[in-house]
């Protein structure tokens, strides 16, 4: 998927993620996944890392060496979009407390892979 | 999960739903109605006695649970069986299902189907499509309702 496509889903998953509120954890947490997943595509394809036509589905499933790179070129992307995979199995599909705090910190490291992705597709 | 876990993320699951629309928000429509339907399931799964009610949660990755320390906040991993499922038929469970469960699975697998042209690709929901994806909610969660024996249509 181009830029231009993954910028129009990101975007459009935001909008949808502002019709909830961080009660609604388990789908905040997961539209925060969805659209940070396509900002963090267009980040790999910005770098070269990956071809648009081979777009991650989860940075969990990069492989070792791919992670490796990903790391070094894009440390904070690839941090936020860890940290909202993890929230999934703690939140969405577990029951740890606070979810409400899952959430909004869900949608904080969303904030950061959208402003990656933007910084770099300005600069 | 517990049984009452997978209910009352279904409620919440279920409320969000209701306040996107499949069109204008079909990525997360799709994701949300999806992961309502899998906590349904997952209830009446361990409540037909198919699953165990572990305390442990299903992972990205197929088979791969994280179980919890709640004392410490912990999770440790763990393979075991069932336990919660992934996705309708993932893990397949070797076993028939009772109608109310299977009719639900196939529901639920439609909604499953949505998610590469419509969420991960760049397809748009054709005029009229979503009535279909909103029938097949409406068949899950009334399937799944009737096998546990609650009452969760709106």
């Amino acid at each position: 998927m181009n830029d231009r496509m993954h910028t129009a889903k990101a975007e459009r998953i935001e909008r949808s993620l502002g019709l909830l509120d961080a009660e609604a954890f388990e789908a905040v947490i997961e539209g925060a996944m969805l659209a940070g997943t396509h900002w963090f595509n267009m980040l790999l394809h910005r770098a070269g890392l990956a071809a648009e036509s081979a777009d991650a589905m989860h940075a969990e499933f990069l492989t070792a060496g791919a992670r490796r790179k990903v790391a070094v070129r894009l440390p904070a992307a690839l941090a936020a979009l860890d940290e909202i995979e993890a929230l999934r199995t703690t939140h969405v599909r577990g029951d740890m407390p606070d979810g409400p705090v899952a959430a909004r910190r869900a949608l904080a490291c969303l904030a950061r892979l959208r402003e990656e992705a933007t910084k770099r597709s300005t600069a | 999960m517990k049984i009452e876990t997978h209910i009352d993320k279904f409620r919440r699951l279920d409320a969000a739903v209701a306040r996107l629309r499949p069109d204008v928000d079909c990525e997360l429509w799709i994701w949300t109605a999806m992961n309502a339907c899998v906590n349904l399931l997952n209830a009446a799964l361990h409540r037909a006695r198919l699953t165990d009610e572990t305390d442990s949660f299903h992972t990205q990755v197929e088979g791969l649970y994280a179980r919890p320390d709640r004392a410490r906040g912990t999770l440790t991993d763990a393979i075991h069986a069932p336990g919660d499922v992934m996705h309708a038929g993932q893990p397949a469970l070797g076993q028939p299902l009772p109608d109310a469960i299977a009719d639900a699975s196939a529901a639920l697998a439609l909604i499953e189907n949505l998610r590469e042209p419509y969420v991960r690709g760049g397809e748009a929901p054709a005029a009229g499509a979503t009535a279909e994806w909103e029938g097949a909610y409406r068949t899950c969660v009334d399937q799944l309702s009737h096998a546990l024996g609650i009452s969760e249509s709106r």
